[in-house]
């Protein structure tokens, strides 16, 4: 298992592309999430702003999740490359002729998706402490709502999965980027106004691919709205539990098409 | 001893074109083991499968006896038809990460390039190389560690003459070593010089396979002239050893038994007072063999 990820590694070490997204990554998180705090993003007039900028514990880690799931964009655009890259490049086939099962080259990506989830979430981790403790000025309530950050970790899971899938079916870098945002930015949120409109109470839309996962983080106002009009709570479970399971299904799909596919 | 692959039964459509129709052969230990058959044959599609990136329809193959495949891949260098390498990255490091899927000859690296000749160039990313560079690399990348088997499709494809040249010495070089060679080529003249054993692919049929020398072998043609064609006639159709007698303008075609020579033919009509004026031995071009055996 290590020496699978040590060869990812060494593929991207010295990839640039890899390293400006990234880069990006660990930048803009902490700066959006400071120019929230400090008004200069902000959407309303008049005093009133609708970008809550309550940072203290335990908002922090609404406000931090729900804002670190914009950047997790990046972090899919770079497995959609890397993985597409190794179709355009023919290096799939070279890395199996070299000696790799093909479950070993597909594994090899599942684990490195798999630590770029959990550094991710490492990271927003972190950032949410540094800006919780800011504003707090205590680390006393720290743990509080720390269940969003492995919500973040789900929806990161989720993302990168799916791009992971986007990139293997579609294999050519271009096209699998463009599907990819088409599908989360347009397609997605249509498909989930249709089937919740018309499924009422049951809202069946939040249980599209990517949807369940965004229904974990939900905009900090909209949670607020919810708790204001007691509105009953949300099915957690059953948003954490989908995710998971779209992820399962995510991984037996690639591995099925890379199984029987001819490379 | 165990040949080093044998295929069974391999079987592969793409769509509603078979590709290749229950493929059977060993190739035995140490030999150079041509593939040989026109464009489209299926060719790079059995290679394709025996390296595990084509998915045959049936069929099975093994390699050394029957060692797991992933294994056995460890130990085979391959050059399909374009080299496939990460363009922003050294030759040097795309040789690391070959040798480090292969668990072994990450010490070998060096070697390998001064072999190709990159040695100079190790350093410089694999987008900056000429097409010949990085066909060179791909062979640096096939030799690491010092494979049992070498997988070449068309090695000689887009070569220019001193190239091809050089690629044909190299195999001869390499299986002289004991390495054996599993090459693709629809040139006759390149499996008939440098194979020692070939099978035949037309359509995706196996045709023939065996020693290039059985497989190949091509029946020899002499011509015979004399003064006196009619009595020339007469006196060969008493000689043993010959089949058949054709008489093709103001000459006489003779096919032989394998055994006979020149010399015997012309040996036997002077002692039966006739002199030859024109005694000519023709070899059967091998591309009339070839264009017989896949029309």
């Amino acid at each position: 298992m290590t020496s699978l990820l040590a060869i990812e590694w060494l593929k991207l070490k010295r990839y640039k592309t890899c390293w400006i997204l990234i880069s990006f990554f660990i930048v803009l998180l902490p700066l959006w999430n400071y120019c929230i705090i400090e008004g200069m993003i902000n959407m309303g007039a008049k005093g009133v702003n609708i970008f809550n900028p309550s940072y203290s514990f335990p908002a922090v880690w609404s406000n931090v999740g729900f804002w670190a799931t914009l950047f997790v964009v990046l972090l899919s655009i770079l497995v959609i490359i890397i993985t597409t890259n190794e179709f355009t490049f023919r290096t799939h086939r070279q890395n199996v002729i070299d000696g790799w099962s093909r479950l070993q080259f597909f594994h090899a990506k599942v684990l490195l998706l798999i630590m770029l989830s959990l550094a991710a979430t490492l990271y927003v981790f972190i950032v949410g402490a540094i800006f919780g403790y800011a504003n707090s000025g205590s680390f006393n309530a720290m743990f509080n709502g720390t269940e969003k950050v492995f919500y973040f970790f789900l929806f990161t899971i989720n993302y990168l999965s799916f791009a992971l899938l986007a990139g293997i079916l579609i294999r050519r870098s271009g096209l699998s980027i463009g599907m990819f945002l088409l599908y989360i930015f347009v397609i997605k949120n249509i498909l989930t106004g249709i089937l919740n409109y018309t499924s009422h109470d049951w809202n069946i839309g939040n249980y599209l691919p990517l949807q369940s996962g965004s229904e974990l983080l939900p905009f900090p106002l909209f949670e607020m709205a919810r708790a204001m009009i007691k509105q009953g709570p949300q099915p957690i479970a059953s948003y954490v539990i989908a995710s998971i399971a779209w992820a399962i299904i995510y991984y037996f799909t690639c591995r099925s098409i890379l199984l029987k596919r001819d490379w | 001893m165990e040949p080093v692959l044998s295929v069974q039964n391999i079987s592969k459509n793409y769509s509603q074109v078979q590709a290749l129709k229950n493929v059977s052969f060993d190739v035995p230990v140490g030999s150079v083991f041509g593939i040989l058959g026109p464009n489209g044959s299926g060719k790079t599609t059995l290679l394709g499968i025996i390296l595990d990136i084509i998915v045959p329809l049936g069929g099975h193959y093994s390699w050394f006896g029957g060692m797991d495949a992933v294994q056995a891949r460890r130990q085979i260098g391959s050059l399909l038809e374009t080299p496939n390498f990460y363009h922003y990255m050294s030759a040097f490091d795309n040789l690391g990460i070959s040798a480090s899927i292969k668990q072994h000859g990450i010490d070998d690296r060096i070697r390998v390039l001064e072999k190709t000749g990159l040695l100079q160039r190790k350093d410089s990313k694999f987008q900056t190389y000429s097409l010949g560079m990085k066909q060179r690399l791909a062979i640096a990348a096939a030799l690491l560690g010092g494979p049992r088997v070498l997988v070449f499709d068309e090695p000689t494809n887009g070569l220019d003459p001193s190239g091809i040249a050089e690629m044909r010495e190299l195999i001869r070089m390499l299986n002289s070593e004991g390495i054996t060679i599993i090459m693709a080529s629809h040139l006759l003249d390149e499996v008939e010089k440098v194979c020692t054993h070939v099978a035949i692919l037309k359509k995706g049929e196996l045709l023939l396979h065996g020693p290039v020398d059985n497989v190949l072998r091509s029946d020899d043609i002499l011509e015979v002239k004399a003064a006196d064609m009619d009595a020339l006639q007469n006196v060969l159709r008493s000689m043993n050893g010959i089949n058949s007698i054709q008489h093709v303008n103001d000459l006489l075609l003779l096919k032989c038994v394998a055994e006979m020579k020149a010399s015997d033919i012309n040996r036997y009509c002077m002692d039966k007072g006739i002199v030859l004026s024109h005694l000519v031995l023709k070899k059967k071009s091998l591309e009339t063999r070839f264009m017989e055996l896949t029309n």
